[in-house]
């Protein structure tokens, strides 16, 4: 059965490559588009999760880029009972040096432990802490201008979420200065036993104009998130389409080059079952080489994706177990939906009308 | 062995068998002749399950060929098939083209019937490497591997020489002999005559 079906494959040398390119292709751009937004989005996620139970934003804000808050908050919100700490930041982007944007944070002070040392202290005005990937690029290692300003370089800093890694971090005034606001973005930490909704009741009751969540919430509700995951949903399925419509069209035409040869099989007494399950073999075959060249491939593309220097590491894609399974699962589902239709089909002619090559 | 009952076949809007009803006994060598295009390969090939009639029936061993549930494996078990053209497997060498329906045939099968047909120094070659008489008997012997009760021919003997179609004829002739039921159709007239009973096929009609 094997046999065969390796030899019917290497008969149609062309056909057997267009499939498994085309499977090869679809497959891979279903890995690394959702690879790379489940990256983008977890790395984000985790970023405002550390130190933060909950979030206050600036209300009806599409983008945290865009949130202003009042820093003076903070001061009524670490009163409140059962919140353990809470911090501000401000996330902005600039150009830095030469490089067209690059991740700023402005953090209070409370929130520099989350930044690992390398070398060097955390800044205090007028410093900046570096992150790895920037700094590998600077030709001067002692300072480094930011928009239209100059800062020491304190020390530098290493970070497994690529945004931080290949951004900088900065005391949250300067940052201030640079982005004409006194911070983006709240984080509180709260005790074990609080009560989350009661504490972001009493914190909404501070301010007309912010907006109050659980980080998780926040995260889970994220317009952004929603549209790159919808988006990347779309692609892949996008990628799962063009996979599954070629390998049903060529698959057709092999089925309709071969039916005289599917025709004299019946006739002879091999049932339809056994026949379409041989092409059923073929087509797994195809279908599990391209999975792995697939994998394989996006694996070797994220690295040299991640290990590009003109990307700063924002991009990095992430393959989880469960992102694997379910586009093996779909792998397959193509190349048996492929191999399949167009096998039913001459299961359902009469067989003496398979070996004359009637089309009608 | 196999009733027809008032068969027709169409294909597309051509008639290209009319109401057609006969009956073929056990061990019967049954020719069919008529002119190309009068309907012989329609009717062989609705006798044969390969077709579904647009009307009527057929019975084959006494059950009505459409409410056999697994025709397929029924033709393994009942039927052998010779069709115009030879339609070998290519990928396939001679011997695996003969097992292929059933793998336990055994190898002295194999030798006695190539043998008899004078190809048994062809079993390791693939079809591209035969001659088209070569390939025909290799068909020959295909349908006959598994002792079918019932063998169809079309044309079998197309693409032989009148020695070697003489030896098929003869074959048959025996086969029949031993209790197989033997339905070619063909145009030489020589040739039907070994058959017990010759049909005129004409426009459809017997
Ligand atoms: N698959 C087909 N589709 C359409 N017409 C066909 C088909 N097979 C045979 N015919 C037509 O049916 C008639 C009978 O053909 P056939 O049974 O092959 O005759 P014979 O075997 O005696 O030459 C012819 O007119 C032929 O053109
Ligand atoms: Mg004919």
């Amino acid at each position: 059965m094997f046999k065969n079906a390796f030899r019917t494959l290497q008969k149609s040398k062309l056909k057997t490559f267009l499939i498994y390119f085309s499977l090869t292709f679809s497959i891979a751009s279903m890995f690394l588009i959702s690879s790379i937004s489940h990256g983008i989005i977890g790395m984000y996620s985790t970023m405002l999760q550390t130190d933060g139970d909950i979030i206050v934003t600036q209300k009806k804000i599409a983008d945290t880029f865009f949130s202003d808050v009042d820093i003076k908050l903070l001061q009524s919100i670490k009163k409140i009972p059962h919140v353990s700490s809470a911090s501000a930041m401000i996330l902005g982007a600039s150009p830095v040096e030469t490089l067209p944007i690059v991740a700023v944070y402005g953090v209070t002070q409370n929130r520099f432990h989350n930044y690992k040392l390398l070398q060097g202290v955390y800044p205090q005005q007028n410093q900046a802490l570096i992150g790895t990937s920037i700094y590998k690029q600077l030709s001067d290692k002692t300072k480094i201008q930011i928009a239209n300003k100059t800062f020491q370089i304190s020390g530098v800093f290493k970070s497994e979420i690529g945004f931080e890694n290949g951004g900088i971090v900065l005391n949250i005034k300067d940052a201030g200065a640079i982005f004409h606001k006194s911070a983006s973005i709240l984080l509180l930490t709260t005790n074990l036993n609080a009560n989350i909704e009661t504490i972001i009741q009493t914190i909404k009751k501070l301010d007309d104009n912010i907006d109050v969540k659980s980080t998780n919430s926040f995260v889970k509700n994220y317009n952004q998130f929603k549209i790159i995951q919808t988006s990347s949903n779309l692609i892949s399925f996008l990628a799962f389409v063009m996979g599954l419509i070629s390998i049903i069209s060529i698959m057709s035409i092999t089925v309709a080059q071969r039916e005289s040869e599917f025709g004299i099989m019946r006739a002879i007494g091999i049932s339809m079952k056994k026949i379409v399950w041989s092409l059923l073999v073929e087509a797994l075959i195809l279908g599990l080489s391209s999975f792995v060249s697939a994998y394989l491939f996006s694996l070797v593309l994220l690295a040299i994706i991640k290990h590009t220097p003109s990307l700063q590491g924002y991009v990095n894609g992430v393959i989880s177990l469960e992102l694997f399974l379910w586009i093996f699962v779909s792998s397959l589902l193509m190349v048996t939906l492929g191999s399949i239709f167009p096998a039913l089909k001459a299961a359902k002619t009469d067989p003496i009308l398979l070996i004359q090559g009637n089309k009608s | 062995m196999i009733t027809a009952r008032t068969i027709s076949h169409r294909y597309n809007n051509d008639l290209a068998l009319k109401k057609t009803s006969l009956h073929i006994a056990k061990g019967e060598f049954v020719a069919f002749t008529g002119e190309s295009g009068s309907g012989k390969s329609t009717l062989l090939s609705i006798l044969s399950t390969l077709l579904t009639p647009t009307e009527g029936d057929v019975f084959f061993l006494g059950k009505k060929v459409q409410e056999i549930h697994d025709i397929d494996t029924f033709r393994k078990e009942n039927i052998g098939f010779i069709f115009q053209f030879h339609y070998l497997i290519d990928y396939l060498n001679v011997k695996e083209n003969l097992k292929i329906a059933d793998n336990s045939i055994s190898d002295a099968r194999v030798q006695t019937l190539t043998q008899k047909l004078g190809i048994e120094q062809l079993l390791e070659k693939y079809p591209n490497e035969l001659s088209g008489g070569q390939r025909q008997r290799v068909a020959i012997v295909r349908a006959l591997i598994n002792k079918p009760k019932v063998v169809f021919a079309d044309e079998p003997t197309g693409n032989l020489d009148s020695k070697n179609a003489r030896i098929v004829f003869e074959l048959f002739k025996q086969l029949s002999e031993e209790g197989t039921t033997i339905i070619v159709t063909t145009h030489n007239k020589q040739l039907a005559d070994f058959a017990d009973t010759i049909y005129e096929v004409s426009d459809g009609e017997l």
